[in-house]
């Protein structure tokens, strides 16, 4: 939304916008009280989705969590809670742009580092799984596109 | 290139430790009453226009002639040793911990996010070589490529002496770089060599009989130097 307006206020320079152009705005104020609400379901479940999402990792493939000898399931959590943050507000302001902006272009260059790409591709796979089960169809279709965004980014499928 | 000055961002006096700030917003700050543009670092930036790089390369192809890339390699070198000083203070105060404890492809990338916010290019680091002395390193976007176009010749002198520079300063042991591919040659990414003297000066020689640099790597992972 925001990129959206950034876009429209410099498109529309000394002219007035076409109904066309101001689609999204309309758009946006008819999605708004679901995106609340799905903001606001996000941020009571977040630990309990989480948590489902580990607990389905280490079942599927435990050395998903390790390093070489250490693991870093604390380290997962911290940064796994910390992007949910971020997907949940790109879903409430719906902008997806400045995401991708403003962390997940510099993440994935850190998990490449470390090289926890699969973990990263398996974490937003099976979150998108995990959300679907306490979220209303509608709900789940405005989050989804956001975490297969992120997946697609940290997990190493496109630069 | 950047000076030091005392501007507070925003954002950072809320979130100091934040480590993902490097989108346009967080990692500069503009100060219309003092006309600054400051970043996370507290460095002050300039915004330059691609007539700039033209004039800074034809005004020192005119000046010097044939000596303008080696000064160009000179400038940059200078520049990577002190940003590298310089990466070593903000490291330290941001992952409250010596640049030498941490891991070193993180480090890497860490250095170098700041150059992409400025607008130099990502990259993207290959160290498979490293145990046998060398690494390469290639940028997409390179902002003196893209602006001069496709001249037929590399052009992204400042560059490799940014990154030996730079890396010189990191392992404490002198090292040199060359482009061995440019965004300027018709090619899609510039590709440098980061290494000894001898394999640059190897490099130098192949590419000057027309290697490329699928031939150059082939060549040095063969462990052919020059007789």
């Amino acid at each position: 939304m925001l990129s959206q307006l950034k876009r429209l206020s410099l498109e529309v320079d000394g002219r007035y916008a076409s109904d066309a152009e101001l689609q999204f705005m309309s758009d946006y104020v008819k999605s708004f009280n679901l995106r609340l609400q799905t903001y606001q379901k996000l941020q009571e479940l977040e630990s309990k989705l989480i948590e489902q999402t580990y607990t389905k990792m280490r079942s599927l493939d435990p050395t998903l969590f390790m390093q070489g000898k250490d693991d870093f399931s604390n380290k997962w959590k911290m940064d796994t809670t910390r992007t949910f943050r971020y997907v949940a507000i790109a879903l409430l302001i719906n902008d997806p742009d400045t995401l991708r902006e403003r962390l997940l272009l510099w993440f994935q260059t850190i998990l490449h580092a470390f090289g926890m790409e699969r973990a990263a591709d398996v974490t937003y796979q099976i979150l998108q799984e995990v959300v679907k089960q306490d979220l209303t169809p509608p709900q789940a279709s405005l989050v989804c596109p956001i975490l297969e965004l992120t997946r697609r980014s940290l997990g190493g499928v496109s630069a | 290139m950047v000076t030091l000055i005392n501007t507070q961002n925003p954002v950072k006096l809320k979130y100091p430790k934040k480590h993902d700030h490097y989108g346009f917003r967080d990692f500069f700050t503009f100060d219309p009453d003092k006309g600054t543009i400051v970043d996370w670092n507290e460095g002050q930036n300039l915004l330059t226009t691609e007539d700039f790089i033209i004039g800074l390369v034809e005004g020192l192809q005119e000046e010097v002639g044939d000596a303008s890339a080696a000064t160009m390699y000179v400038i940059g070198c200078e520049w990577g040793q002190k940003d590298a000083f310089f990466f070593e203070k903000w490291f330290e105060k941001e992952f409250d911990r010596n640049m030498r404890q941490a891991s070193l492809l993180f480090l890497l990338e860490t250095w170098w996010w700041p150059f992409t916010s400025q607008g130099w290019g990502r990259w993207e680091v290959d160290m498979g070589d490293r145990k046998q002395g060398f690494m390469f390193i290639n940028i997409f976007d390179s902002a003196v490529a893209r602006t001069l176009g496709d001249v037929g010749k590399p052009v992204c002198f400042l560059y490799a002496g940014l990154f030996a520079g730079f890396f010189t300063e990191l392992v404490k042991k002198q090292l040199s770089c060359i482009e061995i591919q440019c965004y300027s040659m018709g090619e899609t990414y510039c590709k440098f060599l980061v290494g000894g003297q001898d394999r640059i000066d190897a490099a130098s020689f192949w590419m000057n009989e027309g290697a490329n640099a699928r031939d150059i790597e082939k060549r040095l992972r063969s462990g052919e130097l020059l007789r």
